[in-house]
């Protein structure tokens, strides 16, 4: 069971590197950047028509009113393909919050995949305002919604990859004196006090003993310990083991 | 002895920040670039590996994952879309995919024809029917507009073409995308769209000038009425790969017949332009009823005769 929410996959080089994959609030927002693109495309070509049809024959100005037709059509159906096509995997909005349609198995779309899952919106958007999708997208453990189930897609935020510097974390000795002398923790335990510690700074004072409560427990509990305070526990904890 | 975390990022970072910076450069990438570009993606994915035996950090971990990704979404791009997929699509693919589906294909022709024989008789037989299914003003519409032979302004071609690819196109891709709701949705837009047109044609029959609408649809209807059910027939063959699924998953079920489903939607989208452009600019046009009658016909051998020999194996 993965801590966070992330999916594997295998290269070619038979590395295996994990994707952070993108949830429902993300998508939403790169998907109202999109639409706002989309309506501005649209007004663009209600504009030209406006101004060079405007007052004309009458004759122009419907032959104007049938080639906005064809625009509209082409930006409800073709925008995203075209884009996932030309910038593998991402349209604008994507692109504005870092995120990349891929295949399941972390290889680039083609052009059935994207037409397929761009297709399938006319699904996922029933009754309304996406809310089938909505529902598909937070019942699957990938955030997929029908389209991306039926594309074998998924929707992956592309991490900066920039390296922050190493946790420090330090811890008085009569703090320490409580546990035993050596912890051993599992990769996934080590992982999950260090992404809890990172995290600290940015949580308010409940949250914090909230999820120290959620964390703390079973280590204590195993390592044959008792703990007042949570988050300090853990501190403790994490210095010991990577001492 | 093992590399200290801190050691490790200071020996490697330099390398992670070439590597960084290239993948952000927008401009096209020369060769000495793409070999260097190589040779880092390979040793951030080495790092990567160490750093996750190593036990370091889940953050430093988690940023090499970011970076590893980075680049090869950069390096394995999907081959590219060719022209030729379309060509192949017409002349082979899609032919082939349809007689391939003939009984979805057969299956989506009843559901649309027989409430449009329905919708034709009870409209017939009684007004009530018909206002039940299109309220009077609709109806009173339709039957106003074909009570002469279809003619339009200068610019209502262009204008009408515009309107058949916003309108019947994008009814199609429905007809099609919501057959994933176990093939429920592209059963409710095929027998919705028969009955409407059945009770149109039931109403126009009613008041005797049905050779209008007739000489006006024969054209473009082969194509149009087909492509629609096509595209019905493709989602119902979504839906029940969800439901008969064989000894695959439910989505692995649907995945093995994605591309045959794509073929005939991509087919019927084709179709549904071509419809539009006739609908467009010869439906309406002022040649006699009899040559549009001729070309009608010889339309409709054209489309049966497509999909009867094109694509077959010589």
């Amino acid at each position: 069971m993965p801590l966070d929410t992330t999916t594997e996959v295998d290269t070619p080089e038979h590395v295996r590197f994990r994707y952070f994959l993108a949830g429902p609030t993300r998508r939403t927002a790169a998907y109202l950047l999109d639409l706002a693109v989309r309506l501005g495309i649209v007004l663009f070509f209600l504009v030209i028509q406006y101004v060079f049809l405007g007052g004309g024959p009458k004759s122009d100005e419907k032959a104007g009113t049938g080639f906005l037709l064809v625009v509209l059509f082409a930006v409800e159906w073709g925008y995203y393909v075209l884009l996932e096509m030309i910038w593998g995997g991402r349209s604008i909005g994507k692109r504005a919050f870092g995120l990349r349609v891929v295949k399941a198995g972390g290889y680039p779309i083609t052009f059935i995949d994207s037409a397929l899952r761009n297709l399938l919106r006319a699904a996922d958007f029933l009754p309304f305002a996406y809310i089938l999708g909505f529902l598909v997208c937070g019942l699957d453990k990938r955030f997929r919604r029908l389209g991306d189930l039926v594309a074998d897609t998924i929707v992956v935020v592309e991490a900066s990859g920039r390296v922050v510097g190493a946790l420090k974390v330090k811890a008085a000795p009569e703090e320490l004196s409580g546990l035993p002398s050596r912890v051993v923790l599992s990769a996934e335990e080590l992982e999950l006090i260090e992404l809890f510690l990172r995290r600290i700074g940015t949580l308010s004072v409940a949250r914090e003993a909230e999820l120290a409560q959620l964390i703390a427990p079973p280590i204590a509990t195993r390592l044959g310990v008792r703990f007042d305070d949570g988050s300090r526990f853990l501190r403790c904890v994490y210095v010991r083991a990577t001492a | 002895m093992m590399q200290r975390e801190e050691e490790f990022v200071v020996a490697r970072r330099p390398d992670w920040d070439e590597l960084d910076r290239l993948l952000r450069a927008t401009k096209r990438r020369h060769a000495p670039q793409i070999t260097r570009l190589a040779a880092l993606y390979r040793a951030v994915c080495a790092d990567l590996m160490r750093a996750r035996t190593a036990g370091y950090g889940a953050d430093l971990v988690a940023a090499l994952d970011g970076l590893a990704g980075r680049a090869h979404n950069q390096f394995y791009e999907a081959p590219p879309t060719r022209l030729s997929a379309v060509v192949s699509l017409f002349t082979r693919d899609f032919p082939r995919a349809l007689r391939k589906q003939a009984g979805f294909f057969a299956f989506a022709a009843a559901l649309f024809l027989v409430p449009g024989a329905i919708g034709y008789v009870g409209a017939v037989q009684s007004r009530a029917f018909a206002v039940r299914i299109l309220p009077e003003s609709q109806l009173g519409g339709v039957e106003a507009a074909y009570a002469t032979e279809t003619t339009r302004e200068d610019g209502g071609d262009t204008q009408m073409a515009g309107f058949y690819v916003y309108n019947n196109v994008g009814i199609a891709f429905r007809c099609f995308a919501t057959g994933i709701l176990f093939g429920l949705g592209s059963v409710f837009f095929l027998v919705y769209n028969g009955l409407v047109i059945g009770t149109v044609a039931g109403a126009v029959a009613g008041t005797g000038h049905l050779r209008n609408l007739l000489t006006f649809t024969c054209g473009h209807s082969s194509f149009e009425l087909t492509a629609i059910i096509i595209a019905g027939a493709a989602g119902m063959q979504m839906g029940y790969a969800l439901v008969n699924t064989g000894s695959l998953g439910r989505w692995a079920s649907l995945r093995a017949q994605s591309k045959s489903i794509a073929h005939l939607v991509f087919g019927a989208a084709g179709m549904l332009l071509i419809a539009a452009a006739i609908e467009g600019f010869w439906s309406a046009s002022p040649v006699p009823a009899q040559v549009k009658w001729a070309v009608a016909g010889v339309l409709a051998l054209l489309v049966t005769t497509y999909f009867v020999f094109a694509g077959r194996k010589r």
